[in-house]
C-alpha cells in the first residue's frame, strides 16, 4: 500500500503544481472563443492571431477553447442553457439554427453590412446566414470540394481528366485493380457522406431539397438518379467506406490505395505524410452528368456567431472580428489550413498574407483551381435564397447519408431509398 | 495437480493465442508510433519499424497539453477512488455485518442505482452541475465518477467482507471493543487486500471515463488524457501518427502504475475470490 | 449480530445520499421531461402527459434498439464468458511467470476506452490497418474486408472489441473462484480414475456456477450501458445496426434534438433494467447470505 500512497502523492504535486501556474484572472474585457478547428496546427496559428490581436488591444483578452464536431451539438445548447457558453462561436450554415432556436442569437445585420462596405462579402456566404428578418452570424472563410487525383496515375493509365458521369464511370473503372481503389468514397451515416452525396445531387440538377413554399421536394428523378450513379461509383470503394469520415478518405489516397477522392483538400496531409510533390498532384471540378452544362460542388461558408448579450462584450467581439477580416491578418487566419480555407470577402482573395504562405505558394495552382470551384458552390437547404432553417434538423440528423446507407448497406433501389428519405425529412421538419 | 501432456500442450496454445491477442494489438501500437508517417499507412504494414522518428511525440507534446490531461486524469481518478472507498466501506461493512431494519431494501436500491443507464442522467446532471457553478471543474468529474464505481464496489467489498469468520468479531466484543473500533482495527486490515482491488476499479473506472468528461469539461487546462486524446483525433484528417504517440503515451503511465501496485489487484481478487 | 440503532444507518446514510442526489435527482428529472414536449436541451416546452410513451411504444426505433441491445448484451455475454473462461483456467496453472501473466492479463482493461477505440478503429482500417494484410497473408480473405460495412459484421466487430476490453476482468473473477475450489476435490477424482474433460464437467464446472451467475447478472449491466465504444466506432450505424439503447438516447437526444423523446427512452430503458436489477438481486441473493 506505501507504494499506491507514493503514486497519490505524486499524482496531486503533480496536479498542485498545474493548478497553481493558471494565470491570474485579468481585468480587461474578457472573451471566450470555441472553434471546432482543432488540428493541433490551426489551433497554433489561430493563438498566434490572438496574441498580436490581445498586444494591439490591451483592454481585450481573447481566449481561445477548441472544441469537436462531434461533441459541440451536445454542448453548445447545454453550455449556453447553463449560461457558460462562449462568447465567439464558429459555425456552419445547419448549426445556426439550433441556437437561433432557443434564443441564443442577436441579429448581427448591422454590423454585417458595415464588414461588407468595407470588404466586400461573397454574397451567398452572407445568404447563407440571412433569414427570420435577421443576419445570424459572420461569415469568416469558405470550403468547397473538389476531385482530387495523381497525375501520374491518370497518364499512366491513359486517361484523361473526367468531366461527365460517363467519363467518370469509366476512369475509376480503368484504375480499379487489385492494388487500388477505383475511387473513394464513403457511406457512412455521417456529415462527409452528405457533402459527397450533395455533390452527386447538385451535378445532376437535384440541387433544391425545398420547394418555395418550404415543402420538401428531395424525392425527384434527378435526385434518385445521382443516387443510383453514387451507389454505382462507392461499388468501386474500400469496403471499409462505409464507416469513413475526411480522414479515412484522405489516408486512402496519401496510401495511394484510393486512385481518387472527393475532398475539400488534401494539401496538408498529401505534403506531410504521402509524396508532397506539387507536380503530381492533380485537382478538378467534381464531373456533371451528361446533359448538365456546369459542375458543381458543395460549398460550407463557415461564419462567427456572438453570443453574449453583454454589450461590452459584443463590442469587443466586433473589434476581434474587425481584425480577423483585415486583410493583412485575413490571410493568415485562413492559412490555417493552407488551401482549405478560402476568403469570403473580395480584398480577402487578392490579400498578400493569403499567399505568401509557403504551402500556399508550394500548391498554388491547386488552391486556384479550388477558389475557382467554389465560385459553384452550393449547399443542401441554403440554395435560391430560399432558406429554411429546418435544414438544421435534417443535416443533424445525416438523412442524404442514411438515405444512401438504405442503398449501399440495405440493398433497397434507389427510388425507393429516396421515397424514404423523403418521408424521413418531412417526419423531422414537422 | 500432475496432468497429461495433452492438457499441457492445449494449455500452452491457449495461453499462447491469448498472449497474441492481449499482446500483439500493444506491440503494433507502440512500435508504430515510431514509425514515420508513410510507413504507418503503406497498404503492406510492417511487423517491425523499418523508419525510426520522434516527430509524432514531438508534435502531440508541442501541439496538446498531454502533460496537463495526465495531471487531471491522476487526480480526478485519485480523489474519485479515495472518496469512493470512504463511502463504500462503511456501507458495505453495516450492509454485511450487521444487522438492521430496512437493510434488505437499501442493498437493493444501491444495487438498483448500478443498472442505471448513465447517457439518462446526463443532461440531468449537467443542469445540476451549472446551477451549483461545477462545469467545466474536475469536482463534477469526480462526483460523477464516485457515482459510477460506488455500487459495484459496494458489492464487491461483499464477497471480502464475508469470509472473515464471525468468531473473529464476535471475541474482539468479549473483549469490549465497541464496533468502531472492531471496524478501524480487525475489520480493515483483514480486508485490506479486497480494499486495493476496490480501489483500482474505481480508479480505472474513473480513468477510462469518456462520455461526461467529454460534454462537462470545456476548457482545455481540464481535459482528462479520454477527452484530451479525442481532441487530437481530428475531424477533417486523421494523424494516425499523433494518435499513435497519444496511444502510447495514455498507456504508458497506467502500465507503470499498474506495475506498481497491479499484483495488490490480482492477489486481492483472489484472496477475497467472490462468490 | 444484530445491531439496533443508529450506527447501521449512520454507516450506509452517506453512500446512499450521494447516490439519491447524483443520480436519483436527475431520473426524477428525466421523469418530468419525459412528460414534457422539450426539443433542443434548454429549451421550453409544455405538458403532454403520456404522449411521448405512446408514440415510442407504438414506432419502430424503441424496440428495434430493444432488440439490438439484446443481441449486444447476449453476443458479449457469450464471447467474455468463453474467452475468460478459457484465460482463468490457463492462469490456475502452474507454470513459470504465472504470477506475471495473472497481473499483465489485464492489460486491454486499463486503458482508456478512448484508446481502445482508436487501437481498433486503426487496426480494422483498410489504410494501414493490420488485421486485412494478416487474414489475407494467412489465406482466409483474398480481398481486404470492412469490418464495419453491413449491420451484421459491424455488430460483431464491436462485441469483439468490447469483449477485447473487457474479459481480462471477468477472467480474474472466474480465477478467483477457480482458486477456491479445493486440490483435495481434483485429487480424489483423480485417484477414482477421473479424466481430465471429466474432472472439468463434474468438479470445476459445478463449482464455477454460482460465480458464473453473479458474473452474468454483473456483466449484463455492464455491458448494457457501453456507450463510448459504439459511439466512437459507429454511431449505431451503418443503417441503424448498431444503434442500441444508449445510442439511441443520446442520438435523440442530441442529433435528432428531441430532448423529451430521449428522456422517455432513458425512463423505458430505466425500467427495463431495474426489473432486471430486481429479479437479479434474487439470484445474487440479499445481504443476508
Amino acid at each position: 500500500m506505501r507504494l499506491m500512497t507514493t503514486a497519490v502523492l505524486a499524482a496531486t504535486a503533480l496536479t498542485a503544481v498545474t493548478l497553481v501556474a493558471r494565470p491570474a484572472a485579468a481585468q480587461p474585457v474578457e472573451l471566450m472563443l470555441w472553434h471546432m478547428e482543432q488540428p493541433p496546427h490551426r489551433v497554433a496559428r489561430v493563438q498566434e492571431l490572438i496574441n498580436s490581436f490581445n498586444a494591439a488591444h490591451p483592454d481585450i483578452v481573447v481566449t481561445q477553447e477548441p472544441q469537436n464536431w462531434g461533441e459541440i451539438y451536445a454542448k453548445a445548447p447545454a453550455a449556453i442553457a447553463a449560461g457558460t457558453g462562449p462568447d465567439l462561436l464558429f459555425a456552419i450554415p445547419d448549426f445556426t439554427p439550433i441556437l437561433k432556436d432557443i434564443g441564443a442569437l442577436t441579429s448581427v445585420a448591422d454590423f454585417v453590412a458595415e464588414l461588407d462596405a468595407e470588404h466586400d462579402f461573397v454574397d451567398s456566404t452572407v445568404a447563407a446566414y440571412s433569414y427570420d428578418g435577421g443576419v445570424w452570424a459572420v461569415p469568416l472563410y469558405n470550403m468547397a470540394m473538389s476531385l482530387w487525383y495523381r497525375k501520374s496515375v491518370f497518364e499512366e493509365a491513359g486517361i484523361a481528366v473526367p468531366t461527365t458521369w460517363p467519363e467518370w464511370k469509366a476512369a475509376a473503372e480503368a484504375l480499379s485493380n487489385d492494388e487500388t481503389w477505383g475511387i473513394g468514397l464513403p457511406a457512412n451515416r455521417q456529415l462527409y457522406t452528405d457533402q459527397t452525396v450533395y455533390d452527386f445531387m447538385v451535378n445532376n440538377g437535384a440541387s433544391e431539397l425545398y420547394n418555395e413554399d418550404g415543402t420538401i421536394r428531395f424525392d425527384n428523378p434527378q435526385t434518385v438518379e445521382a443516387y443510383d450513379f453514387y451507389a454505382q461509383m462507392q461499388a468501386m470503394s474500400p469496403p471499409d467506406s462505409t464507416s469513413w469520415t475526411w480522414g479515412e478518405a484522405e489516408a486512402c489516397f496519401s496510401s495511394r490505395a484510393c486512385a481518387m477522392i472527393l475532398q475539400f483538400t488534401v494539401i496538408t496531409t498529401y505534403d506531410t505524410q504521402a509524396e508532397g510533390d506539387p507536380e503530381d498532384l492533380g485537382v478538378a471540378p467534381i464531373p456533371h452528368a451528361e446533359g448538365q452544362d456546369e459542375s458543381y460542388t458543395i460549398a460550407y461558408p463557415n461564419a462567427v456567431m456572438l453570443l453574449s448579450q453583454d454589450e461590452a462584450k459584443r463590442e469587443a467581439a466586433e473589434t476581434f472580428i474587425r481584425y480577423l477580416l483585415e486583410p493583412e491578418n485575413y490571410g493568415r487566419f485562413l492559412n490555417m489550413e493552407p488551401g482549405l480555407f478560402m476568403p469570403v470577402t473580395a480584398d480577402g482573395a487578392t490579400a498578400e498574407s493569403f499567399w505568401n504562405d509557403p504551402l500556399a505558394q508550394k500548391y498554388r495552382s491547386q488552391i486556384e483551381v479550388m477558389i475557382e470551384n467554389a465560385q459553384n458552390g452550393m449547399l443542401f437547404g441554403f440554395t435560391s435564397g430560399r432558406t429554411f432553417p429546418s435544414i438544421a434538423a435534417i443535416s443533424a440528423q445525416n438523412i442524404l447519408a442514411e438515405t444512401l446507407q438504405r442503398i449501399v448497406v440495405d440493398g433497397e433501389s434507389p427510388a425507393d431509398a429516396v421515397a424514404a428519405g423523403q418521408a424521413r425529412m418531412m417526419e423531422t421538419i414537422e | 495437480m500432475s496432468r497429461g501432456w495433452a492438457w499441457g500442450l492445449s494449455t500452452a496454445g491457449v495461453g499462447a493465442f491469448f498472449v497474441i491477442l492481449i499482446g500483439l494489438p500493444f506491440w503494433w501500437v507502440l512500435s508504430s508510433a515510431f514509425k514515420a508517417p508513410q510507413e504507418i499507412i503503406a497498404r503492406r504494414p510492417t511487423m517491425v519499424p523499418e523508419s525510426f522518428t520522434l516527430q509524432h511525440f514531438e508534435k502531440l507534446l508541442s501541439a496538446s497539453a498531454y502533460p496537463t490531461y495526465l495531471a487531471n486524469s491522476m487526480l480526478v481518478a485519485t480523489a474519485a477512488t479515495l472518496i469512493t472507498l470512504v463511502l463504500a466501506l462503511p456501507a458495505a461493512y453495516a450492509f454485511f455485518r450487521m444487522d438492521f431494519p430496512g437493510r434488505e431494501r437499501l442493498y437493493r436500491a444501491i444495487l438498483i442505482a448500478y443498472a442505471f443507464p448513465t447517457v439518462v442522467v446526463l443532461i440531468p446532471l449537467y443542469g445540476m452541475f451549472a446551477a451549483i457553478g461545477l462545469v467545466d471543474s474536475l469536482v463534477a468529474l469526480i462526483i460523477v465518477d464516485v457515482a459510477f464505481a460506488l455500487p459495484f464496489s459496494v458489492w464487491m467489498l461483499r464477497s471480502f467482507l464475508a469470509t472473515v469468520p464471525k468468531e473473529i468479531e464476535e471475541a474482539a466484543e468479549i473483549d469490549g471493543a465497541g464496533t468502531l473500533t472492531l471496524m478501524v482495527r480487525i475489520m480493515l486490515p483483514l480486508v485490506a487486500p479486497g480494499i486495493a482491488s476496490v480501489g483500482i476499479f474505481a480508479f480505472i473506472t474513473s480513468w477510462t471515463e469518456y462520455l461526461f468528461a467529454s460534454v462537462l469539461i470545456v476548457s482545455d487546462s481540464n481535459r482528462t488524457i479520454p477527452v484530451g486524446f479525442s481532441g487530437i483525433i481530428g475531424q477533417y484528417q486523421v494523424d494516425w501518427g499523433l494518435l499513435l504517440a497519444g496511444s502510447t503515451l495514455a498507456i504508458l503511465p497506467v502500465v507503470a502504475l499498474f506495475a506498481l501496485i497491479g499484483r495488490w489487484f490480482v492477489a486481492g481478487l483472489t484472496e477475497g475470490a467472490v462468490k | 449480530m444484530r445491531h439496533g440503532g443508529l450506527l447501521p444507518l449512520l454507516l450506509v446514510g452517506p453512500a446512499l445520499l450521494f447516490l439519491a442526489v447524483v443520480l436519483g435527482a436527475p431520473l426524477v428529472q428525466a421523469v418530468v421531461l419525459s412528460l414534457e414536449d422539450v426539443k433542443v436541451v434548454g429549451s421550453e416546452g409544455s405538458f403532454v402527459g403520456g404522449d411521448n410513451y405512446v408514440r415510442l411504444l407504438e414506432g419502430g426505433a424503441f424496440w428495434g434498439a430493444t432488440l439490438r441491445s439484446l443481441v449486444w448484451v447476449a453476443g458479449n455475454a457469450v464471447l467474455q464468458t468463453v474467452l475468460a473462461l478459457a484465460v482463468a483456467l490457463v492462469l490456475n496453472e502452474r507454470f513459470r511467470g504465472v504470477r506475471i501473466a495473472r497481473t499483465w492479463v489485464i492489460l486491454s482493461w486499463i486503458i482508456p476506452t478512448v484508446v481502445v477505440v482508436m487501437i481498433w478503429r486503426w487496426l480494422f482500417s483498410n489504410s494501414g490497418g493490420m488485421i486485412n494484410p494478416l487474414l489475407i497473408g494467412l489465406g482466409i480473405v483474398d480481398r481486404p474486408i470492412g469490418f464495419f460495412s453491413d449491420p451484421v459484421s459491424a455488430m460483431a466487430t464491436l462485441i469483439f472489441i468490447n469483449s477485447w476490453r473487457w474479459f481480462p476482468f471477468v477472467a480474474l473473477m472466474m480465477l478467483a473462484a477457480l482458486m477456491r475450489i479445493p486440490d483435495d476435490l481434483y485429487e480424489a477424482a483423480r485417484i477414482d480414475g477421473a479424466s481430465t474433460m471429466q474432472r472439468f464437467f463434474r468438479i470445476t464446472w459445478p463449482l464455477l456456477q454460482p460465480t458464473l451467475a453473479v458474473l452474468a447478472v454483473v456483466g449484463t449491466l455492464l455491458s448494457f450501458n457501453v456507450f463510448d465504444v459504439i459511439w466512437l466506432l459507429t454511431a449505431g450505424g451503418p443503417s441503424a445496426g448498431t444503434q442500441t439503447l444508449p445510442v439511441l438516447i443520446y442520438e435523440t437526444a442530441f442529433k435528432g434534438y428531441r430532448l423529451s423523446e430521449a428522456a422517455t427512452v432513458s425512463v423505458l430503458t430505466s425500467l427495463l433494467l431495474m426489473g432486471f436489477a430486481v429479479l437479479a438481486t434474487r439470484v445474487l441473493g440479499g445481504a443476508q447470505r
